[in-house]
């Protein structure tokens, strides 16, 4: 264990390491402010320095071509990358303390695969498989950064969570025991009641989400839902709690109900992301989910939104990721083609302007 | 679902064909409606900016024309009859075809061990499954799906052609009874998988299957054989006999008597003659392995592992008229070379698959299909069997694959006449030539690309799907 902190240290040494100043000039390039085509994206020091329209940079920053397009990297809002050995403690229904940070392994294989498929951030939870089974963090799939140690307080308010050899075995049991932890919040929970950890709560099932809602209105709690399949049925309600959803992927054969419910939610303008719960889900799942949205009738830049910006936001990273804004990691992806078209392929992608995959690693 | 306008002008007439008793009776005959003709009367002029009329061949700025169900007409002048309807498209291309699916097929089918070669899937086919679902299906612009009873099973029966058109009656929907028989080969069950020696057994079982099948052919071919030589042998003897009629009467009499004077029993003089050849015992499930193995039937493998695969083209090596498709094929990477040489289709499903997968698909990776092509091996894709509904899901599968490095006409071809050639309903569906049924599409965008939306489906003439639904 040691020595793999030390191999995560060291990695994370290293973009400033090697700080340089590049560029690289595509077809089209997904900006914070929409699509600017023929442009450039210039890096420095391991954040984006400019998006500039043309090749207008000064001479000596050399200039990669790529025929293709340029967005930031996917992020996926909820993942057991790396973790899952350490996500799940059965015995105990509130470990409220208890960090995954902690069991982040920077050289997971897991963390190598969502790369490939052009994800570079990814939310780290805990399986919400207890009441409360702790704190979720963000950490990028390559160069061991964890950009947030202490990301939401996961709550399992779903079957999931339900036992029937411990407490609580009821959903009833489990919104009193949460709403005895929020009477005279302590450590994680004063947090969260604070609005200083935001929530991200485990509801599969519509019933499930109703409570969670109504629990997160009483106590004044910000964050997100999770797993949350029809969301898009219960959209005024979703609004009204100011909370964002984070859906499982949709996969092959998935309900039209459920995908009717991604497409609600992007119309009514509620934040939303999508899991990718590695290592169960191919890492093409999250790709594969917008793909089913937008043929479902979402828009395309919601869509796009969805595994970028908004995922970084839900994650609480957005001044760090997400979008190709002045001043945030130069964490991008060079695709063949249109990002949105399963038909697309990452031909390289970039963590903290370095390329970690294609080409020169 | 629909509209009561649309229900009303486009299946008015199709809805008298599905309760019209003859139709009906057509569908339970054995007999193959081939190239059933709908003579519904509808006629429907498709212009077209850019036809696809098959992979490979493109016609700007054309027309079809079509008529009680098939396409009659294709050109750049012709003119819509009185009372057709008219559509104007930016990419017509013919409707996709789903290789693996298991749409329609009743669930408890689809586990059932005691499936065999002779089990007919359409027996275990709802035509009339939700037409939510169907309508889901034509959207996304899948007309046909091929179906197989217990798709994980050892042995899968008959697989069919069906269409996913809402109201057919079966006689039309059915495009072909049975397109293939299926097996399975080192396919685990749940979590457990099967240890190499389980696995080859199932190898030998599958050819096994081949070689029973081609055995009873054969006793077949004999009991044609000997019963013409014996029916030859008797029309000789018959006439030998006839010529001594006298003689042998007078003969019989005398050894009658002969036989009463001594108190023996008489009997009748036998003739070699006499012995008819017995014909083989009737046997379902080897009818249809004899058509296997002589080629009639294709022969739809799954199988993953290296070892299986191997296995399986040393032993089918001498069954040289045997149709085999190799469905999954996860490790087929490692002997590409050889399933080029041997023109065998591969049927890939390039599912989601995540790590927690079946065992024998341990190695399988997005990237099969376009590695397997590139060595030259004829690619087929299906949405595989995990989920009835996956078959809308076929286009985007597709993509999955093309982003991993098949050719975006490979897997158009996979999609259309591919697999329409694959499953011997290439005369009837495909691609968009006259004579064949009208089952096709209109995109406002190329085919196989995120943002092409179906605007109008046809299937078997009909206009099933359209942009205001």
């Amino acid at each position: 264990m040691i020595v793999i902190r030390a191999l995560v240290l060291l990695a994370a040494l290293a973009p400033t390491a090697f700080a340089q100043s590049f560029a690289v000039h595509a077809t089209k390039i997904h900006g914070p402010d929409g699509v600017v085509e023929d442009a450039t994206l210039w890096v420095e020091d391991g954040k984006v320095r400019a998006l500039v329209r043309g090749k207008d940079l000064p001479s000596d920053v050399p200039i990669r071509e790529h025929a293709g397009e340029i967005t930031a990297g996917l992020v996926a809002a909820h993942s057991y990358a790396g973790v899952l050995a350490e996500s799940h403690d059965d015995t105990r229904s509130v470990l409220a303390e208890s960090r995954i940070a902690h069991a982040f392994d920077a050289d997971s294989s897991d963390l190598r695969r969502a790369l490939a498929a052009g994800v570079t951030t990814l939310v780290l939870s805990p399986r919400p498989e207890t009441l409360v089974p702790g704190v979720t963090a963000v950490a990028k799939t390559a160069g061991g950064t964890l950009l947030r140690r202490e990301a939401h307080l996961a709550i399992g308010l779903d079957a999931r969570a339900q036992r029937i050899n411990r407490a609580p075995t009821s959903p009833a049991g489990m919104l009193a025991e949460l709403d005895a932890r929020f009477a005279r919040p302590t450590g994680a929970f004063a947090s969260a009641a604070a609005g200083r950890l935001p929530v991200m709560i485990a509801a599969a099932e519509r019933d499930d989400a109703e409570r969670a809602l109504a629990f997160a209105t009483k106590h004044h709690l910000g964050g997100a839902l999770l797993h949350t399949e029809l969301a898009g049925e219960l959209v005024g309600d979703v609004q009204r709690a100011g909370l964002s959803v984070i859906f499982a992927p949709l996969g092959v054969g998935a309900e039209k109900r459920a995908i009717d419910s991604v497409v609600a939610l992007g119309k009514a303008g509620v934040p939303f992301a999508f899991s990718l719960d590695l290592p169960f889900d191919a890492p093409d799942a999250l790709r594969f989910s917008t793909a089913m949205a937008l043929r479902g009738g979402l828009e395309r830049a919601v869509a796009l939104d969805a595994l970028t910006a908004q995922a970084a936001r839900i994650a609480g990273v957005q001044d760090r990721v997400g979008s190709l804004a002045k001043g945030l990691d130069a964490d991008f992806v060079l695709w063949s083609g249109d990002p949105l078209d399963l038909g697309s392929r990452p031909i390289a992608v970039y963590v903290d302007g370095i390329e970690r995959l294609g080409g020169a690693r | 679902m629909y509209p009561q306008a649309i229900r009303r002008t486009v299946f008015g007439t199709v809805l008298c064909v599905a309760v019209c008793p003859t139709a009906r009776a057509g569908a339970e005959s054995d007999a193959q409606p081939k190239a059933a003709v709908r003579a519904n009367g509808a006629v429907t002029l498709i212009r077209a900016e850019k036809l696809i009329v098959r992979p490979g061949k493109v016609e700007e700025r054309t027309a079809v024309l079509v008529q009680d169900g098939r396409i009659v007409a294709i050109g750049e002048h012709l003119t819509a009859p009185e009372g057709a309807r008219e559509i104007d498209g930016k990419v017509v291309c013919a409707g996709f075809i789903d290789a693996w699916s298991t749409f329609g097929v009743d669930a408890a089918a689809l586990r059932d061990e005691r499936v065999s070669a002779g089990t007919q899937t359409v027996d275990a086919w709802d035509p009339f499954v939700d037409e939510r679902w169907r309508l889901e299906l034509l959207r996304a612009g899948v007309t046909a799906v091929r179906i197989n009873a217990a798709p994980n099973g050892k042995v899968g029966g008959v697989g069919a052609i069906v269409r996913t058109h809402p109201q057919l009656d079966e006689a039309h929907a059915i495009l072909l009874r049975d397109a293939c028989v299926a097996l399975g080969v080192g396919i685990s069950r749940g979590t457990r998988g099967l240890d190499p020696f389980d696995r080859l057994a199932d190898v030998d079982r599958a050819l096994g299957a081949l070689s029973d099948g081609e055995s009873y052919l054969q006793d077949k071919i004999d009991y044609k054989h000997e019963l013409e030589a014996w029916e030859k042998a008797i029309a000789e003897k018959e006439k030998e006999l006839d010529e001594n009629a006298k003689k042998a009467k007078k003969d019989r009499e005398k050894d009658k008597a002969e036989a009463e004077k001594s108190g023996k029993e008489f009997k009748e003089k036998s003739y070699k003659e006499d012995k008819r050849p017995k014909a083989p015992k009737y046997d379902d499930d080897k009818e249809v392995l004899a058509r296997a193995s002589n080629g009639e039937l294709p022969v739809v493998i799954e199988a993953h592992r290296a070892l299986e695969l191997r296995s399986l083209l040393e032993g089918i090596e001498k069954y040289d008229r045997v149709r085999w498709i190799l469905a999954g094929g996860s490790e087929a990477v490692a002997c590409a070379d050889e399933l080029a040489e041997r023109k065998v289709p591969v049927l890939v499903s390039p599912a989601l698959l995540g790590q927690f997968r079946p065992e024998e698909q341990r190695l399988a990776e997005p990237s099969l299909a376009g590695r397997l092509a590139e060595a030259g091996v004829p690619i087929l894709i299906g949405s595989g069997a995990g989920d009835a509904l996956g078959a809308r899901d076929l286009g985007l599968v597709a993509q999955l694959a093309i982003g991993a490095g098949l050719p975006r006409e490979k897997a158009f071809e996979a999609l259309t006449l591919g697999a329409a050639r694959a499953f011997d309903v290439a005369d009837r569906v495909g691609s968009i030539e006259v004579g064949k049924d009208a089952d096709l599409l209109v995109l406002d965008g190329e085919p196989l690309v995120a943002g092409t939306r179906v605007q109008f489906v046809l299937s078997a003439g009909d206009v099933v799907v359209t942009p205001e639904q």
